[in-house]
């Protein structure tokens, strides 16, 4: 048996990992040969050296250096942990969606308004568009058609400004054409509830001179039941230079409003 | 271990106190030197910490906390590019890893043990630690070590062998 494989041999045998065969091979070389039991004594010694040794034990500095280190960790990771957020994925993930929802919300309703308020400034910018054309007809003092033609666009509208009003209240007071004067009174009349009109009509009713619109303002104001033109009406009755058919149509409206 | 992975740090502390003194003992007969085995086994758990979802669900926790003690003893030293045998003086052994008080007490047999211990190279030493000082069996050692039972084996019954010998050459002077 070589020195090697004598060694390995008796290291097992003093660890008792041997077969019993192993183990009595191993007795007799141990009884034939001096210098096996020699170095089974060595390693043995060896070996009970290694086993007869103390535990060392660690000072209580570093328990405490650990326990002051887990502390301190123990605080990191708890801040940590509040500053993520939607902790497990799942929720991160629900938290992304609910994003882009709201977000594609969001958009949705900015592009939505966005395009009421660009319809409302197209239609205001048409209003303003047929304004100007109206007042350019209206005011056009060389065709009478294009006159009446304006006027008729402001029956038309819904609401008459004071430009407007005082464009229409020129062509019924002082139009070359009657029938341009008369369909200004017309428009007008769409807005009598409205004062500034209203006091337009009642000076026309003093000033008028055309009868058939004298006769047409003094319908209106008997439609519109403005008993206080009672006196006004009095006054063309009592004037010599008023037809008579529209004197009939006065004396009429007085019986009417009174 | 799995625990603590998953955030019950207060569970380490259970852990420390298992496992502290197993591995305090291993780096201190690896070093021979107490006080830096005690800032070594502290570097160890602090690590483990810190690295805690390094762990690998079903590896023993006994191997991994051992791979981490083998790592921080190599980075140790070579931080300090020297290997234990290049600079601790081997006569002063016995100062270096028993208590001053103890030292009287001491038994010879135990002193020509740890100098003989310092003369092994690294692995051998490692080795002895592990099977003969930590009565850990080949099996896990090798899982420690990622190598074969066998190759252990064989590497633990030369390094008893160098250990003798060291052992009563010492013993003759």
């Amino acid at each position: 048996m070589d020195n090697e494989k004598l060694e390995m041999q008796l290291i097992d045998y003093i660890d008792g990992k041997l077969s019993e065969d192993e183990r009595q091979q191993v007795e007799q070389e141990l009884v034939r040969n001096d210098q096996a039991f020699k170095l089974y004594e060595q390693l043995k010694e060896v070996i009970h050296a290694i086993d007869k040794t103390k535990k060392l034990d660690p000072s209580h500095e570093l328990k405490k250096k650990f326990d002051d280190f887990l502390v301190a960790e123990i605080k990191g990771s708890k801040k940590e942990a509040r500053s993520i957020f939607f902790q497990p994925g799942f929720f991160r993930i629900a938290a992304a969606v609910a994003l882009l929802i709201v977000g594609g919300g969001i958009g949705f309703w900015i592009s939505k308004q966005s395009t009421q308020r660009q319809e409302i400034e197209a239609i205001a910018q048409e209003l303003a568009r047929t304004k100007t054309l109206m007042m350019g007809l209206i005011e056009n003092q060389q065709s009478a058609s294009q006159r009446l033609q304006g006027v008729n666009v402001a029956l038309t509208i819904q609401n008459a400004d004071d430009e407007v009003v005082k464009a229409l209240a020129l062509r019924m007071n002082e139009d070359a054409n009657t029938n341009v004067r008369l369909a200004a009174l017309d428009a007008l009349s769409k807005f009598h509830t409205e004062p500034q009109v209203r006091k337009v009509l009642l000076e026309a009713l003093s000033t008028q001179k055309d009868p058939v619109v004298q006769i047409a303002l003094i319908q209106l104001m008997v439609k519109m039941k403005e008993k206080s033109v009672v006196n006004d009406l009095q006054k063309i009755v009592e004037d010599d230079e008023t037809m008579k058919a529209v004197k009939d149509e006065a004396y009429s409206g007085i019986l009417k409003l009174s | 271990m799995e625990a603590v992975k998953n955030g019950d740090l207060q569970q380490a502390s259970l852990l420390f106190d298992r496992y502290n003194k197993r591995i305090y003992n291993f780096l201190a007969r690896m070093t021979m030197d107490r006080a830096l085995a005690e800032d070594l086994t502290q570097n160890v758990f602090l690590r483990i910490i810190k690295y805690r979802n390094s762990y690998r669900e079903g590896l023993r926790f006994q191997s991994w906390i051992y791979q981490v003690a083998r790592n921080i003893f190599s980075d140790h030293y070579q931080m300090h590019k020297n290997r234990f045998s290049d600079f601790v003086d081997v006569e002063k052994i016995s100062d270096h890893i028993t208590d001053k008080n103890e030292s009287e007490v001491h038994e010879e047999q135990e002193k020509l043990l740890e100098r003989s211990m310092a003369l092994l190279n690294e692995e051998q030493r490692e080795l002895l630690v592990l099977t003969r000082f930590q009565h850990m069996k080949y099996e896990d050692v090798a899982v420690v070590m990622n190598t074969t039972v066998a190759n252990i084996k064989v590497k633990v019954h030369r390094a008893i062998a160098k250990l003798r010998e060291h052992y009563f050459e010492l013993e003759k002077i």
